[in-house]
């Protein structure tokens, strides 16, 4: 009799815990929503360093006036920049501590050879006083496509005339700068 | 309807935890019980799990957010919701999936029914496992980058995850060594199909500002991913195919361990009962098909360095990079260790009842028909590559008859502090049903649920 007084309860409870994952609810979801998945991750890196003693413009008592590097550069063909990449910011800081002023050329090719871009930096001599030169380089819109064909940087540093450096002068030309790449995932 | 099976399948597919059978445990009606306790108070002349279906289970959790507060058709624009999981979650959050089928499962008495030597049952079940916790650090690194967080650490430790798929074959056998104390233990051979796993990870990325360089950037990579029975699929001219080699891998064809469970039952008064149990004590040597990637360096980046008058010197920059944090495929073999189970209940029971379905059961020697109800407390702990996860379990059950038994629960852990579960076994002459659910409040909305877990299955069950 005892069973029977039971069996409604277990009966009920026993459909209520079968049905449950049949008859569980869930709020309204939209998983198209990704669809406007927007990431805009902002990155800084170092770009490029280089601190030249002034001794290092003198060999053997002649100076050498003229440095180039070239490098070749293919971070910014990637798929992931061509396609995501919206805006660049180059910031160069030089400090200069040499009695000689200088000239900083930064030119950018494409994989044939054509220049596309150049940056000239102007940096004076020193004459005790603090000689920072700052500056900074936007790359958008049209400016930014030809930064994503560059595929080699031409780098020259150029010593203007004045007093002769020795192998005891001393001061040193340092370069910092630092680029600030803006993506646009979506 | 529709959504719950897409739910199901996005918590398949996205990862989600823990393996706590607080309903399962100490429900010594469903023979099952003896694979989370092989000492718990199960008795019986024989059973047989019906083939696939005697014991299906899975666990599904995530500790930080919800389908819900990613998916919500709320209006609000998809990129917050993204931010807010970010903020909320930490990198303790876990997203853990763990499903388990038998695939058979057995047991009998030993000796003639007034003969005291123990009871044998064994099996063979397939299990999947998957944790990981929220790689916090780097899911902000790539979302926001690092402009805005100068000075920060960003930590690749946070990347700390495994996944597994695996059969375990196992016998078992308990017995009564005392009036009041039950003992049990299980010998498991584990076979691993495929393992992948990068915990004890470390190293970070830091950016800060700098009166040498423009900013101060230095990259310490200690990062490792072992994996087994993947390799194979890499080489080109391998023509195996997966469904051969999960077969294979089921029958102890994959990278081969060992482990034990082990398990009491106390009673210290006849309505007093305490039980503990250790499950999953064991290893995999991973041997077959092993390959695993390192990632390891240090790199302080002051930036491209320009040899002056020397052609291509800055491509030695990239290369220096290189040299510093490298790249390297391993084929050496590995051990990991199986997330190992504890599990305790104290149990004081109530209700006393000496005629059953008719039955006067009056000289109380069955403790379990005795009393009709009972409540208890149960702990769970497992191990994870971090600290362990804890759950604390307090309970109802109640014997309807002898056929119809329900136990109640309430959960606390680190997905839930609402967690109500209500399991249910019945027996139809000598037919076991049992059924069993938790988080039952999070089924009114299934897309805010943290963690849902369930075990069902049917047996045919001889009592002595």
């Amino acid at each position: 009799m005892k069973r029977l007084l039971y069996l409604p309860y277990y009966r009920y409870l026993g459909i209520c815990l079968l049905s449950l994952f049949f008859a569980a609810c869930s709020s309204d979801l939209d998983f198209n929503q990704t669809k406007n998945l927007r990431l805009e991750p902002t990155y800084v890196a170092n770009l490029v360093y280089f601190d030249i003693p002034a001794n290092e413009f003198v060999t053997n008592g002649i100076e050498s006036s003229q440095f180039i590097d070239r490098s070749t550069v293919d971070v910014f063909n990637n798929t992931f920049f061509v396609n995501d990449l919206a805006k660049v910011d180059l910031d160069f800081e030089i400090n200069n501590t040499i009695a000689r002023a200088y000239t900083l050329d930064v030119k950018l090719f494409n994989a044939s050879g054509t220049q596309l871009d150049s940056i000239s930096i102007a940096v004076p001599a020193y004459y005790g006083a603090s000689n920072i030169i700052t500056q900074k380089e936007v790359f958008q819109g049209t400016r930014l496509s030809t930064l994503k064909s560059t595929t080699r940087i031409e780098m020259a540093l150029r010593m203007a005339s004045g007093t002769a450096l020795t192998e005891t002068s001393s001061g040193t030309i340092k370069m910092r700068s630092g680029i600030t790449a803006y993506f646009v995932i979506q | 309807m529709r959504k719950v099976v897409f739910l199901f399948c996005l918590f398949t597919a996205t990862n989600l935890i823990a393996q706590n059978k607080q309903l399962l445990y100490n429900f010594t009606d469903i023979p099952q019980t003896l694979m989370t306790n092989p000492g718990a108070d199960v008795k019986y002349k024989w059973y047989a799990g019906v083939p696939f279906l005697s014991g299906i289970s899975m666990n599904v959790g995530s500790s930080g957010f919800s389908a819900y507060d990613l998916f919500a058709n709320d209006g609000v624009d998809f990129n917050t919701k993204l931010r807010n999981v970010l903020s909320k979650t930490t990198h303790n959050d876990v997203l853990s999936l763990n499903q388990q089928m038998e695939l058979f499962s057995g047991g009998f008495k030993l000796g003639n029914n007034y003969e005291n030597k123990g009871y044998l049952s064994f099996g063979l079940y397939q299990e999947f496992d998957f944790l990981s916790y929220m790689p916090q650090d780097i899911a902000t690194l790539a979302i926001d980058g690092n402009k805005n967080y100068i000075g920060k650490r960003f930590d690749l430790g946070d990347l700390s995850a495994k996944a597994e798929l695996l059969s375990v074959f196992h016998i078992g056998y308990h017995k009564k060594i005392q009036d009041n104390l039950i003992v049990g233990a299980r010998a498991k051979i584990y076979s691993s199909i495929f393992n992948a796993s990068s915990i004890n990870n470390a190293g970070y990325i830091y950016t800060n500002t700098s009166t040498d360089a423009y900013y101060e950037q230095i990259v310490y990579s200690n990062l490792q991913l072992n994996t087994s029975g993947i390799a194979q699929y890499n080489d080109a001219n391998n023509t195996t195919n997966v469904g051969t080699d999960v077969k294979k891998g089921v029958l102890l064809g994959g990278n081969l361990g060992l482990g034990l469970d082990l398990g009491l039952t106390y009673y210290p008064q006849t309505n007093v009962q305490f039980t503990a149990s250790v499950i999953d004590l064991g290893y995999i040597n991973h041997t077959k098909n092993v390959e695993s990637y390192s990632y390891k360096g240090f790199y302080n980046y002051k930036g491209l360095v320009p040899h002056f008058n020397n052609e291509n010197a800055a491509q030695a920059n990239y290369q220096d990079f290189k040299n510093a944090i490298v790249l390297d495929t391993l084929h050496t073999k590995y051990t990991t260790w199986r997330p190992t189970k504890f599990n305790a209940s104290a149990q004081y029971s109530f209700d006393e009842e000496r005629v059953i379905d008719g039955t006067c059961n009056c000289e109380g020697s069955d403790p379990s028909i005795f009393y009709k109800s009972a409540v208890g407390a149960q702990l769970f702990v497992m191990t994870t590559p971090k600290s362990p996860l804890f759950a604390f379990t307090t309970y109802y059950k109640r014997s309807f008859s002898k056929s119809v038994q329900m136990k109640a629960t309430y959960t606390l852990d680190s997905f839930s502090y609402t967690n109500l579960g209500l399991g249910m076994s019945t027996k139809v002459g000598p037919v076991n049903f049992y059924v069993l659910a938790d988080n039952l409040l999070s089924y009114a909305d299934i897309s805010k649920a943290n963690s849902l877990s369930f075990q069902l299955g049917l047996n045919v069950v001889f009592k002595e």
